[in-house]
């Protein structure tokens, strides 16, 4: 029965891929630029090579028949080829996606780490210092423009303390053969503790980047939903009863209240996987938001129309396994 | 909930007085410490913004070659950038940026996302499903790609920028207007206007209206914070306000260049709209504590 | 009565008179790396009451719009890897050349470049050229501009390496005290391809002569000295006869021979060549008809219309050897993914975006590399680059800024280091359309830029300023001919005389 509706929900949101994989098809149309100049470059051709070209490209159709042209190819599971790197976009995407769901993982797990102590705790000491401390934080963290925090933490660690590097994801020195396209996992297969470490280092400040910002966002949902589960009939209830109060926060208020943080969570989580464009930019970090914005510069419209809908499917898809997840944690909420 | 919502009768009397009624917000918001220091933050901000020609010891484009990248003195106070620029000057001139586009973008995108919901979720119909599909595409849209994209295609400008943001920038408010209208539909006062056999029309415009105002003055508050990084960020990637205009965002990036050998470039535009951003979001909040107690807006 | 009318005629004719004198006012486009400069050149502009809004774009971008003609003024460079304005002024300056972004037009210029690039005897050319100088200057097309060293620099443990005038990176002969391998910094976000036949720009050059070797090769400063090629002479003034060093081979064991050289020239010579692509090379050769092999050991290159040797030894600098059994056996892609040639490096691994490692290739016939292991990193982003070797990461890197190289000069064991530069830098204008249809505008802002205060100031000294579109290590420059001076008043008048007002 769960199953037939997450079904349905599947389907419902299918048409909102569909339309945005549309709109990004006909937005990026309208940007100026020729592609096939661009793909030329500087070099001395022919009118009749552009013309090729175009053809190849099947810019010279009309609007209409080029969007069938692209359902067609996609129904074939094909992406196309970007026009400045001469690559499949599925090979590039591919090639991105790993480092930036390694982020997203480093960036989330930073996040719980700290918004979850001092969620609970500011809720748990609701109006006293530490709460009012916890609030401004938050605050501050919500409200901080996240390129220039990441200047600042380069600024402060790599420039003037030379601690941790600047940008990228590896050091150069360090060659690390591909195999997932995780570099933390990469460095052990290969053995190399060393690797691993100077690939940990440099995850650390994109994340911390990252990972600040979201953790206000959450911190502040977990400490009101936990003031409000603690709260609660049951809460009281069970206190009434004598349960410890340990258990009482843990096993009746806490789940209560992880709801709509692992609703927050995912949505996040959803944006982060398709790549923070800005801290992917400052740090150089190999992912998906700094190829689409490489890419949208570079009017390679076939690799932002695969990457906008790259989004538009993970936001859907995180959506839905947000709802999903509710049922997992408290089974009286049906889909 | 349905208590809470049964309290229409009250709001809508409050509303019946505009004036009166901003005034006692406007009271209520300054009552605890955090609203009073945040309303005189974001007042300052505007003040030094409008006038910034008169305090300004420099003209925000003067370029002094023989001076770049001198550290904060007596003579610039907040030092100078790679062209000789005093960064003092730039930074008071950036608030006008800054506060335009965040204010302005509100206001387009709340009238018209509001509107728009309002009348969807009051009216129904075909046109309602129509606009509450768009939006569905647009929220799947990523928000920075669209607005680089859009910037990308109009080049930069300042009407170009809110013109990029604004076009998305309206789904929140839409939703907000569309969930309470749709809320609103099913009270009683609503109904009771109904019954009584009052236009359509009236009833959007003199019952629902003034009861979502509210909700839509905080969340249009917490979204200026939002669009002025928003902008901040575009222009820190050269796609948003042109250079010959100064402002923050693209300060930080000029910056960014020379961050080796001179911190300040970057670091005080962004402390700026740090310090900015801060207390509009203190101020949306204490607005939500006095106005919508419920939380209807950011949960 | 007759007084009124007197005053109402003064009226007018001040009303007529501040109408038609308006400010010149127009875009300045310019691209991310230039953007200082552009900001200040209006600023100084704003001086003389000229109005110029500053707009950056991508590079890509904004040279599209340029050809299309639809821009009116734009900062721009221009690489000359010749040595001679074979490849700067002639593409730039003649009526409908590949690099006439300007939309220039001189029929005497069009003929002195003729004469430069088809008479094979110095005397005529060097005169050609200079006429063409002088006629440029007068012209004005341009706002002129400067030239900039090339800045590298390199952790103190590296030896045997240097900048290049032409931005090669030869690592053949560097060495690492205490270690065999080194890590490049490189300035490009990515080199466009292995095939020697389909790139156009410096960076993927850099890489692939280490890979590849070439019949002729550069000095750091730029003479051209022998590498596969031990002599050549001139047979008439259409024909070239070079010939071939014996015993080298390629990476992968087979023998280079003529016939390997015939079909490099041949894929970039024939149209649609390269899987039905054709190379962007061509043009870099001149008028030439075909190149053939004379024995296995000799190959002559045969020409349409007469042509320097001079210019023919530039040309061969930059066009690499590829093994042709290798290439018809594993074809273009297949080529790609495992490239092979002759250098003193052979391809290991990595990619073109990221970085590339290569390693000593102990087969090579001359003397062979040091370090056992080079690695090509692509680092798009200046402060990226000195950071990596502040700290270590790597130890050598092109393209630094001039305003962090005192940053780097104060490390204990780094130097920066410096070649001759052979990009021309300018402010492009557009001659075909108002305001810059008109010379006195063109002159007048030649006259109001500030050149030397930029070049001291945001460039550290590190650029020279350029009389015309002429570069001192070229041949024919016109030493005696002076840059236009920093004048402001004479701007003025001249703008004056063009109808602007200047106040």
């Amino acid at each position: 029965m769960r199953l037939l509706k997450i079904l349905e929900r599947l389907l419902a949101a299918l048409p909102v891929a569909l339309g945005v994989a549309v709109l990004a098809f006909l937005f990026l149309r309208f940007l100026p630029g020729d592609p096939v100049e661009i793909m030329l470059g500087d070099t001395q051709v022919s009118q009749q090579q552009i013309t090729a070209l175009r053809h190849e490209l099947n810019l010279d159709q009309p609007l209409g028949s080029q969007l069938v042209h692209f359902f067609g190819q996609l129904l074939h599971g094909q992406l196309g080829t970007s026009i400045v790197k001469n690559q499949s976009v599925s090979a590039l995407i591919g090639g991105a996606l790993p480092a930036t769901i390694e982020l997203t993982l480093a960036t989330v797990f930073i996040a719980l780490l700290i918004a979850l102590p001092v969620g609970i705790l500011s809720a748990l000491f609701q109006g006293s210092w530490l709460d009012r401390v916890v609030l401004s934080g938050a605050l501050l963290g919500v409200s901080m423009p996240s390129f220039w925090f990441g200047l600042l933490l380069i600024l402060l660690f790599a420039v003037e303390a030379h601690l941790l590097p600047t940008s990228g994801r590896i050091s150069s020195t360090l060659l690390v053969e591909r195999h997932t396209g995780f570099m933390l996992i990469d460095t052990l297969l290969a053995g190399d503790l060393r690797a691993f470490l100077d690939a940990l280092k440099h995850l650390v400040l994109p994340a911390l980047t990252l990972g600040v910002v979201f953790a206000a966002v959450l911190a502040r949902v977990v400490r009101s939903s936990m003031i409000e589960a603690l709260h609660r009939q049951y809460v009281t209830t069970a206190r009434a009863k004598g349960v410890k109060e340990r258990s009482v926060i843990i096993k009746h208020a806490l789940r209560n209240a992880l709801i709509p943080a692992v609703t927050v969570a995912g949505l996040q989580v959803g944006e982060l996987l398709g790549g923070n464009m800005i801290v992917e930019t400052i740090f150089a970090w190999p992912g998906v938001g700094r190829l689409v914005v490489n890419s949208i510069f570079a009017r390679d419209y076939v690799v932002v129309q695969a990457a906008v809908m790259l989004y538009a499917i993970t936001y859907v898809g995180v959506n839905l396994l947000v709802d999903v997840l509710y049922t997992v944690l408290n089974p009286r909420i049906v889909l | 909930m349905s208590t809470e919502r049964l309290a229409p009768t009250r709001r809508v009397a409050a509303v019946a007085k505009p004036v009166g009624a901003a005034w006692g917000v406007v009271r209520r918001v300054l009552r605890r410490p955090v609203g009073w220091v945040a309303s005189v933050t974001v007042a300052a901000y505007i003040a030094l913004a409008v006038l910034a020609p008169l305090l300004a010891p420099y003209a925000p484009g003067a370029t002094d070659l023989a001076a770049r990248l001198t550290p904060p003195s007596a003579h610039h106070w907040f030092g100078t950038d790679a062209l000789g620029r005093d960064i003092f000057s730039r930074v008071l001139y950036g608030a006008r940026v800054s506060l335009l586009v965040g204010f302005l973008t509100v206001t387009i995108t709340s009238v018209f996302g509001t509107l728009l919901g309002a009348f969807g979720g009051f009216l129904r119909g075909p046109f309602d499903t129509v606009t509450a599909r768009l939006t569905e595409l647009l929220q799947a849209f990523p928000y920075l790609i669209f607005a680089i994209g859009m910037m990308a295609f109009l080049g930069p400008g300042f009407w170009n920028l809110i013109w990029a943001l604004s076009l998305k920038g309206w789904v929140e408010f839409y939703r907000l207007a569309r969930g309470e209208a749709l809320a609103q539909g099913a009270t009683e006062y609503v109904e009771a206007a109904r019954a009584l056999g009052q236009r359509k029309a009236r009833t959007l415009f003199r019952e629902m209206l003034p009861n979502i105002v509210p909700s839509i003055l905080v969340l249009g508050t917490l979204r200026v914070g939002y669009f002025m990084v928003l902008e901040a960020s575009l222009s820190f990637l050269g796609v948003g306000i042109p250079p010959s205009i100064p402002a923050w965002g693209s300060m930080v990036a000029e910056g960014r260049n020379v961050l080796f050998i001179a911190w300040w470039v970057s670091t005080i535009p962004g402390i700026a709209l740090l310090v900015l951003v801060l207390a509009i979001n203190l101020l949306g909040e204490r607005l939500q504590e006095v106005l919508d107690p419920h939380r209807k807006v950011t949960s | 009565m007759r007084r009124w009318k007197w005053l109402f005629i003064l009226v007018l004719v001040l009303l007529v008179g501040v109408a038609s004198a308006k400010k010149l006012s127009f875009v300045l486009d310019t691209t991310d790396n230039r953007a200082d400069e552009a900001q200040a050149i209006a600023a100084q502009l704003q001086q003389i009451g000229v109005d110029v809004q500053v707009r950056v774009w991508k590079s890509g971008v904004l040279l599209d719009a340029i050809k299309a003609g639809s821009r009116q003024a734009y900062t721009t460079d221009w690489g000359s890897a010749y040595f001679d304005p074979f490849d700067l002024g002639i593409p730039k300056l003649t009526t409908g050349g590949r690099g006439n972004y300007s939309f220039y037009s001189n029929a005497q210029v069009d003929q002195d470049f003729k004469v430069a690039s088809t008479t094979t005897s110095d005397g005529p050319r060097d005169a050609a050229y200079k006429d063409a100088q002088q006629q440029v200057f007068q012209d004005a097309p341009w706002v002129f501009g400067y030239v900039l060293k090339n800045i590298e620099a390199a952790s103190n443990a590296v030896q045997g390496w240097g900048p290049a005038a032409d931005n090669s990176e030869s690592l053949a002969g560097a060495s690492v005290q205490g270690g065999n391998s080194l890590v490049i910094g490189m300035r490009t976000d990515q080199i466009i391809t292995f095939d020697p036949a389909m790139y156009r720009d410096r960076d993927t050059e850099a890489v692939l002569r280490n890979m590849f070797d070439s019949l002729v090769t550069h000095t750091l400063s730029g003479e051209v000295v022998p590498q596969l090629a031990s002599s050549w002479t001139k047979v008439d003034d259409k024909t070239y006869d070079f010939t071939l060093h014996s015993g080298v081979t390629f990476q992968n064991g087979d023998p280079l021979t003529a016939d390997d050289v015939v079909f490099t020239f041949d894929r970039i010579l024939t149209p649609g060549a390269v899987n039905g692509e054709t190379s962007p090379r061509a043009g870099l050769l001149g008028p030439i008809d075909h190149v053939e092999a004379v024995d296995a050991t000799h190959v002559r290159f045969v020409y349409k219309d007469p042509f320097p040797e001079s210019l023919l030894l530039q040309a061969l600098v930059h066009f690499q050897i590829v093994p042709k059994a290798y290439m018809e056996k594993v074809g273009v892609e297949g080529f790609k993914k495992a490239p092979i040639g002759s250098g003193p490096f052979q391809y290991e691994r990595g990619s073109l975006d990221s970085q590339i490692v290569l390693k000593r290739y102990d087969g090579y016939w001359g003397d062979k590399a040091k370090l056992s292991q080079v690695v090509f990193r692509m680092m798009p982003e200046p402060s990226t680059r000195v950071a990596a070797l502040l700290s270590g990461e790597v130890q050598i890197i092109q393209a630094v800024p001039p305003d962090l190289v005192s940053r780097l000069e104060s490390a204990p064991n780094i130097s920066v280091k410096t070649a001759e530069g052979t990009r021309a830098y300018q402010i492009e204008l557009n001659n075909k359309t108002a305001p810059f249809n008109d010379v006195r505008v063109r002159q007048a802002l030649n006259y109001a830029v500030d050149w030397s205060s930029i070049l001291d100031n945001i460039y550290h000294g590190y650029g020279q300023r350029l009389s015309t579109a002429f570069l001192p290590s070229g041949f024919g420059y016109d030493a005696s001919l002076q840059p236009y001076p920093y004048d402001p008043a004479k701007a003025k008048e001249l703008l004056q005389q063009a109808g602007y007002d200047v106040n």
